[in-house]
């Protein structure tokens, strides 16, 4: 993002041009700033650098039926609040996973449908894969508690998809 | 701004695997990310959710990106992607039909995402620049930027110079701070 030059004042506000107690003061700021990132929040970023030499496309949570936002109200408020439904969606894969959290499973689907290798990984490790049959269901059980993703790998060879890391 | 050397450097050596620049990366520019999110009024898990695709987007494009030396600008663009991805996601739910600008707790063409690519720009130069300072004034300017500031006394005891020279040295350790090469891209005209 390049400034064109119609910025000239907004730049002049974040250049250093003033005296001493300016500066101190800009220095202040500049480690206040970097205070108030958590801990958690730049270690979280420091780690994704493990994925820099995997193929695999991202698949971000794009519905998730139980997200409100604040004051309003389900449509079906009855029916919604019973089943829990997550969508992660890969635009350059082209590809989907649903995920229905039920008693004490979760009902997946690939979509468009096709077999899969699914692996679920917690932040402590993966367990044995799964399949995913011809019509992409599978089943999760019992529900990772904590943190987990999930890795799938469609047979037909094309792109691997990785969902983002998400707690029920 | 103009390009800066050291923000390309760090995507080349990222790009080559470098693990070390990319963490340099990341706390260099966590606060852009950070910050953009709360101008959407996002909190917790959302925050989480945008983060992790951020930088999982920036560590799988990082080998590709058009203009290094404008990565701060490409961080600042996916976040406000990401953060309008994610209220999309909410809004699908609770208000089907209704147009999805309406709904969202702010209006994204007011969020001016410019602004903070250029205070995470300066903010990232100026602790570049302070680590790059002479121990002793590193000392000196720590205690005075301290937020209630420190006391002369107290600076004076702990880093055993006369009261008297305490003015004198900040002004020299200010004076190459500002002569830093990193802060050479933070000048209006004239000085650097």
């Amino acid at each position: 993002m390049r400034n064109s030059g119609g910025d000239e004042e907004r730049l002049a506000e974040f250049s250093l041009g003033g005296g001493d107690e300016d500066l101190l003061a800009a220095l202040r700021q500049a480690f206040a700033a970097r205070r108030a990132v958590p801990p958690e929040f730049v270690q979280a970023g420091q780690n994704a650098f493990a994925w820099h030499d995997i193929d695999a496309e991202l698949a971000q949570l794009t519905y998730d039926s139980t997200r409100l936002t604040e004051g309003a109200v389900a449509m079906r408020a009855q029916e919604e609040a019973a089943i829990r439904v997550l969508t992660f969606t890969s635009a350059e894969a082209g590809l989907q996973i649903e995920l229905e959290v039920q008693e004490d499973a979760l009902a997946g689907q690939i979509l468009p449908m096709q077999s899969a290798a699914i692996e679920v990984q917690t932040r402590t490790g993966t367990d044995q894969p799964i399949s995913a049959d011809e019509v992409g269901c599978f089943w999760i059980s019992p529900i990772p508690s904590g943190d987990f993703r999930l890795r799938c790998r469609p047979v037909a060879g094309c792109a691997e998809v990785v969902t983002t890391w998400v707690r029920l | 701004m103009r390009d800066d050397p050291v923000v390309i450097a760090l995507v080349r050596r990222a790009a080559a695997g470098d693990q070390a620049a990319w963490y340099e990366i990341v706390d260099r520019y966590a606060q852009l990310v950070w910050s953009i999110c709360l101008r959407f009024g996002l909190s917790g898990e959302d925050i989480d959710d945008v983060s992790q695709s951020v930088w999982m987007l920036l560590v799988q494009s990082i080998g590709s990106l058009r203009e290094p030396a404008a990565l701060p600008g490409w961080l600042a663009q996916t976040t406000k992607n990401e953060c309008l991805r994610v209220l999309r996601a909410e809004h699908r739910h609770a208000h089907a039909g209704l147009p999805f600008e309406d709904q969202l707790p702010v209006d994204p063409d007011a969020v001016v995402i410019d602004d903070e690519v250029l205070r995470a720009e300066r903010d990232a130069a100026l602790r570049a620049a302070f680590a790059e300072l002479p121990p002793r004034c590193r000392e000196l300017l720590s205690m005075l930027i301290r937020d209630p500031p420190c006391r002369y006394e107290d600076i004076s005891a702990t880093l055993g110079i006369p009261i008297g020279t305490i003015g004198p040295v900040r002004g020299r350790c200010l004076e190459r701070l500002r002569r830093s090469p990193h802060l050479r891209f933070l000048w209006g005209d004239g000085i650097g």
